[in-house]
């Protein structure tokens, strides 16, 4: 597993060169789509306005050239389109090289073990064994999964995408679909090191970080009863549900509470997980596309490799901060 | 005439419902405190019967440490023997949590004993109810802390007055435990 220094070697030595062989393809990814825009985008604009012009001098009688004009436009958008839509060919090929050449030698350098598929994704079966979200999604997307083991632990990380559809009827009645998300982020298992019975659930906290200990009146969940803690900063982050009181804590001992409040701190995200079977689930939400190249700026960017590396590293974090290749319990 | 009568019989409605409510709330958060001291109970008894075993074991390779496997041994016959109060338990089983830890220390000065599969199962499954025991004492202090804040607050604690609820004591975790094992003044 390499550090954050041997990265910026990493980085300077191997991936500049790659990303640098990139940046040709991705310009002009970039040049066929700004020219398949322009290409559409001002015929439609000239159009407009010849159109106001003669609209303006009603003398002037409709000559050759504006007969033919709206041909002449329509010709251009349809250059436009066709180049566009041959774009997105080539746009998929700059994002597999970059997969391949980038942010697979990236997760090679923090485990040369670990396995990066980049279009595949935890499974549907794993999200509902989760429980996170108990919302029906109608569209389930994801990428990225990685999968590994780091000493005694195994586990498996994606970026997950889930949504529905939600149908509403505007003041005339007439039908509106849009899409809402019920979770975006990465997604993440592993094996827990204890034995787990129960489900225990650890959600953000809003309720209280609001109101402070009054909010506590209104944390509720179909999940569970609400499992109140000990350490008070842990208690303003998250809100505990479980099936069984006295198994969340042994889930969630004094330094397990001090470590979620860490890994918070760290990433800022909202955090979700769940502890199922003999699992812990993580559910860390992104707004962004994670893991994805860019196209209308540089590729070569030490920050964004180091964005990446910081992500992925977030599975050794878990593992490590929660502890879980400490097997001193009856669980082998 | 009538509406006042009214007025008075819905308040008095009330009223009587909200203590319902408050006395079931009482009622209710007394037997979680009873049900959290059991399943405390429990785990402790899978510690007494763990005991046994591991004295039994650790006997057949550390032979210098006769005194204090005989004192942990003493112990236990106590605890399970039932006639002590709640208290008494109590204090024997903080006694009890730090001989075993003594043991686990002790043990380190026989490496014939420690690589033994049948003392590291014992080791794992000790680690285990250690951990549940604790988790159960969490348990039980978070219980009580609920049953304590519904007894003194108003308006519960009118209600509570009247069924003369006793405020009870958290689980203190004893001196012992906070501090580093010292194994040869433990039982002086």
């Amino acid at each position: 597993m390499i550090k954050k220094e041997e990265l910026q070697s990493l980085f300077e030595n191997e991936l500049k060169d790659k990303l640098a062989g990139l940046e040709g393809l991705r310009k002009s990814v970039a040049r066929r789509i700004l020219g398949g825009i322009a290409l559409i985008a001002l015929p439609i604009i000239i159009g407009i306005a010849v159109f106001v012009y003669i609209d303006s001098n009603i003398n002037m009688s409709m000559d050759g050239l504006a007969k033919v004009l709206p041909f002449i436009i329509i010709a251009f958008i349809i250059t436009g389109i066709v180049l566009l839509i041959l774009n997105i060919k080539k746009k998929k090929e700059y994002r597999r090289r970059y997969k391949i050449e980038v942010v697979c030698e990236v997760v090679k350098a923090i485990d040369s073990e670990w396995s990066y598929a980049p279009d595949d994704r935890i499974t549907q079966s794993e999200y509902y064994s989760s429980d996170l979200f108990r919302k029906n999604f109608d569209r389930y997307k994801g990428d990225d999964l990685i999968s590994g083991s780091i000493e005694k632990t195994d586990f498996r990380c994606s970026e997950l995408h889930a949504e529905y559809k939600e149908v509403t009827h505007d003041k005339d009645g007439k039908r509106q679909e849009h899409w809402v998300t019920i979770f975006k982020g990465l997604f993440f298992h592993a094996d827990f090191n204890k034995n787990i019975l129960a489900k225990t659930y650890v959600e953000p906290d809003t309720a209280e970080r609001l109101l402070g200990k009054f909010g506590q009146k209104f944390q509720m969940s179909s999940k569970g009863k609400l499992v109140k803690l000990e350490n008070i900063e842990f208690e303003k982050t998250f809100a505990v549900y479980s099936t069984d009181q006295t198994e969340a804590r042994y889930i969630l001992t004094p330094a397990i509470m001090e470590a979620l409040v860490n890994i918070y701190k760290m990433y800022k995200r909202r955090m979700y997980l769940s502890f199922i079977g003999s699992r812990v689930y993580v559910a860390m939400s992104f707004k962004k596309d994670l893991f994805e190249p860019k196209i209308f700026t540089s590729g070569v960017k030490y920050s964004d490799v180091e964005f990446m590396f910081n992500l992925f590293m977030m599975n050794a974090t878990i593992i490590h901060e929660l502890n879980l290749n400490t097997r001193i319990w009856t669980k082998e | 005439m009538n509406t006042t009568l009214i007025i008075i019989l819905a308040v008095v409605a009330l009223v009587f419902l909200i203590f319902i409510g408050m006395y079931n709330n009482l009622i209710r958060k007394r037997n979680e405190v009873d049900n959290a001291f059991g399943g405390m109970d429990v785990q402790l008894k899978k510690r007494y019967d763990l005991i046994p075993n591991i004295v039994a074991t650790v006997k057949q390779y550390a032979t210098h440490e006769k005194e204090l496997l005989t004192k942990v041994t003493e112990m236990r016959a106590k605890a399970t023997s039932g006639n002590l109060s709640s208290d008494e338990k109590v204090d024997l089983d903080n006694q009890i949590s730090a001989g075993m830890k003594s043991i686990m220390v002790a043990v380190e000065n026989y490496p014939d004993l420690k690589a033994s599969e049948n003392f590291l199962n014992l080791q794992r499954t000790l680690n285990e109810v250690e951990s549940q025991i604790s988790a159960a004492r969490r348990t039980y202090n978070a219980v009580i802390t609920d049953y304590n804040n519904a007894i003194q607050t108003f308006p519960s604690n009118i209600m509570a007055g009247m069924m003369s609820l006793q405020r009870k004591e958290v689980f203190v975790i004893p001196e012992t435990e906070r501090q580093n094992v010292d194994v040869k003044n433990l039982f002086n």
